[in-house]
């Protein structure tokens, strides 16, 4: 099987589920219990916590709250400080931001939603003309997840804050996290990472603060994540997000390799229209195969072994992606996404086999239709 | 005193010489239903008992028999000793606290030493005293307290009569292949056809990888809600991806629809002959879609020899969502998940194809091999 679907999830760290296994079998214990077990799991908690850290930002300013998930740490920042006036975001968010904002208009704030460059960037300028002295909070996704584009989350939120310095600025950094070279130099307030993008397990995610922030709970309880997070800690997984960062290793080092698949691949494709920024993350690659159908394409791939995401689905609510309608693509295109996205572990075999995979079924697909 | 549920059936009675039949097959199905669920299982005169189930259980009882076609009504009751202290115990607990009433007592065993109408008048004064709220109102009360005094020194006591879901018992109306999509109709016309007594095979056509495997999963789905009445074990898939391609690369686009109901039809009669099925059900209602105007139903009956049974012939696209609600199929139904994949419907589809022009564009393909290569994708899921 070649594995090319990376931004929905990738295949967990051994290393970090063997160690998982330790905290799931013998280290068991409450990190909240008082007695030796208790405290040993505690330590390791904290050891997770600083590692994870100090990949994203310096443990002065910052603090890091763990979350069961990603969409769990976007909505902790946005439901605790979009609280009046109004709220910006972009077009290309992913659902747990976009529904949030939806939602913030049942809560009595204005949810602004900025438009789209043709990359799925954000219209920088348009962003900025939305935020007012009104605006109390401000939230740009780092990597878009379905074309890759990147946007300039600290230029951005610099001028964010030239024009309103009290509002709050977060970006949604699930697809930036470990593949992105990044660290947070105080502009950008809050930052959501998941584990399992970057071979993690599922369920686990963490929002990134500035210490001087104070939050608002979403879950109330046993005051755990010093009273921002409730709920008993998922140990083995944050000891496994820990283990699967470490065992990732910096973004720089990937980089060139990761670089090297996707002009590989972009290099290889016939009669496709690319759409992701050549000057994007390299780990997203996204296409259309006009007039076709992704997800029968897809499941094509699927049947030779290859495993791709795609941006539209008959299976899903809305048949276009929201996401790519917003970057002004027409239903013919919209109709025939494919998303392939990779990671370290990816080989140039791997890479030049799934691009001769698609040439074949797109060429099969339009012999037969 | 034990709650029972009293079970009456509906046309059976009707069918003379057949009386002996219907009821065998009705019990087996009371049995199908309720089985996993610890009971007893009785037939007297003229109706069932179902007894012995876990306390509490008689819920889960209820909603389990009112899917069981033959069922015309059922009450939870109390099963309990004939002596009258007991009869008037087990009244006072099905009995109102308060309202217009009357006792309706039916006397089975015709040794047992008061009367109905003495029965009538001792259980209903005594429930006067102790109950002032109560009045008597033998024409049109609110509530009636029913008294079955049965053989062997046992009565029944109960007040509520509900409904059932009435038709033949399934299985007596002979069996027929349901062309099952995952669409709102044709688990509705299962339902119609099971409801008569027939006892439907179902058959579904999918076109992977055009179409998912969440479509699939979807007509499983279905088909599972479906079988709680219709009683089927098993789905059948036939891939036709084969035959839509072929279609969409020779044939007239107008006529794409046309020809692969042409090929499905086919289908369905040959796995219907093999497993002894008299007829092809569908959901087709006329007019609904452009295959199912006149012409189109005709230019499908046209290659078989069956008959083809369309319950829903007649009814809006409303009556049949209204049903499908009721049933419980109608919110699978609309999952998003289409059972054919656009690529291959025309833009203007025939509404009134011509059967000649039809059979010169099918000249085009080889209908036998196509027909054989689709039964070998054959696929047989327990549902």
């Amino acid at each position: 099987m070649i594995y090319l679907d990376n931004a929905a999830t990738t295949r967990p760290a051994a290393g970090a589920v063997a160690y998982a296994e330790t905290f799931l079998r013998e280290e068991y214990f409450n990190p909240s219990a008082l007695y030796g077990g208790g405290f040993a799991v505690r330590g390791e908690l904290e050891k997770a916590r600083a590692g994870l850290l100090s990949r994203l930002a310096d443990g002065e300013t910052y603090e890091l709250v763990f979350t069961s998930c990603g969409t769990e740490a976007d909505g902790q920042a946005i439901f605790s400080c979009a609280r009046r006036g109004n709220a910006v975001t972009t077009a290309g968010e992913h659902a747990a931001v976009y529904e949030s904002f939806r939602e913030l208009k049942n809560r009595g704030v204005e949810p602004r939603f900025a438009p789209l460059n043709r990359d799925g960037s954000v219209n920088i300028e348009a962003l900025l003309e939305l935020v007012d002295e009104r605006t109390s909070f401000v939230s740009v996704m780092h990597v878009n997840n379905e074309t890759g584009a990147v946007n300039d989350i600290e230029k951005i939120a610099k001028e964010v804050k030239k024009r309103t310095p009290s509002a709050i600025f977060h970006s949604d950094g699930v697809q930036a996290f470990g593949k992105i070279p990044y660290r947070l130099s105080g502009a950008v307030d809050l930052y959501s990472v998941s584990a399992h993008k970057i071979g993690g397990l599922k369920g686990t995610g963490a929002l990134v603060k500035k210490k001087q922030l104070a939050l608002r709970p979403l879950v109330f309880g046993g005051g755990q994540e010093r009273g921002l997070r409730s709920g008993t800690e998922n140990v083995f997984g944050i000891v496994a997000f820990a283990r699967a960062a470490a065992e990732w290793g910096n973004a720089e080092e990937h980089l060139p390799h990761v670089r090297r698949l996707n002009e590989m691949v972009r290099g290889a494709l016939e009669n496709v229209l690319i759409l992701s920024p050549e000057e994007g993350s390299p780990y997203i690659l996204t296409l259309a195969a006009e007039g076709l159908r992704g997800e029968v394409l897809q499941r094509m791939l699927w049947e030779r072994g290859v495993v791709v995401g795609t941006g539209s689905a008959c299976s899903s609510k809305s048949r276009f992606s929201r996401v790519l309608s917003a970057c002004g693509y027409p239903e013919r295109v919209l109709d025939g996404v494919l998303r392939l996205s990779f990671s370290p572990q990816n080989t140039e075999e791997e890479a030049l086999a799934a691009s001769r995979a698609v040439n074949e079924v797109i060429s099969e697909f339009r012999r037969k239709i | 005193m034990e709650k029972v549920v009293i079970i009456r059936y509906a046309e059976i009675h009707l069918k003379g010489k057949n009386r002996g039949y219907f009821e065998r097959t009705f019990t087996v199905n009371l049995e199908k239903s309720l089985k996993g669920l610890r009971h007893e299982l009785h037939r007297t005169s003229g109706r069932y008992l179902v007894e012995k189930f876990p306390e509490g259980m008689e819920e889960e009882v209820t909603r389990r028999i009112s899917r069981v076609f033959g069922v015309y009504s059922y009450s939870v009751g109390l099963l309990t000793e004939s002596d009258i202290g007991e009869v008037y115990r087990a009244a006072l607990l099905v009995a109102p606290e308060s309202g217009t009433f009357k006792v309706d007592t039916h006397r089975g065993n015709k040794g047992y030493p008061m009367t109905s109408m003495e029965i009538n008048a001792h259980i209903g004064g005594r429930l006067l005293s102790d109950r002032p709220a109560l009045r008597v109102d033998v024409h049109a009360p609110q509530s009636t307290v029913y008294i079955d005094i049965r053989e062997g020194g046992k009565a029944l006591v109960f007040s509520a009569f509900e409904k059932g879901p009435g038709g033949m018992p399934v299985g007596t109306a002979g069996k027929g292949v349901l062309l099952i999509s995952g669409g709102i109709d044709s688990p509705v016309a299962g339902y119609m056809m099971a409801k008569r007594g027939m006892e439907t095979e179902l058959l579904h056509f999918h076109s992977y990888p055009y179409t998912s495997e969440g479509a699939k999963e979807k007509v499983v789905e279905l088909s599972r809600i479906l079988a709680r009445y219709s009683l089927s074990a098993t789905l059948t898939t036939v891939s036709v991806t084969h035959i839509q391609e072929e279609i969409h690369k020779k044939c007239a686009p107008e006529l794409n629809v046309t020809l692969l109901r042409r090929f499905m039809f086919r289908i369905a009669e040959r796995i219907a002959k093999a497993r002894g099925a008299k007829a092809l059900v569908t959901g087709e209602s006329l007019g609904q879609v452009a295959s199912q105007t006149m012409e189109g139903l005709a230019s499908s009956n046209a290659v078989v020899t069956l008959p083809v049974l369309r319950p829903l012939i007649g009814f809006d696209k409303e009556e049949i969502i209204a049903r499908a609600r009721t049933i419980g199929t109608y919110e699978t139904s609309v999952l998003p998940y289409e059972d054919c994949c656009t690529v291959f419907l025309p833009e203007f589809p025939a509404i009134k194809p011509d059967l000649s022009f039809i059979e010169e564009e099918e000249q085009k393909l080889d209908v036998e091999a196509l027909l054989s290569e689709a039964l070998e994708t054959r696929e047989r899921l327990s549902l």
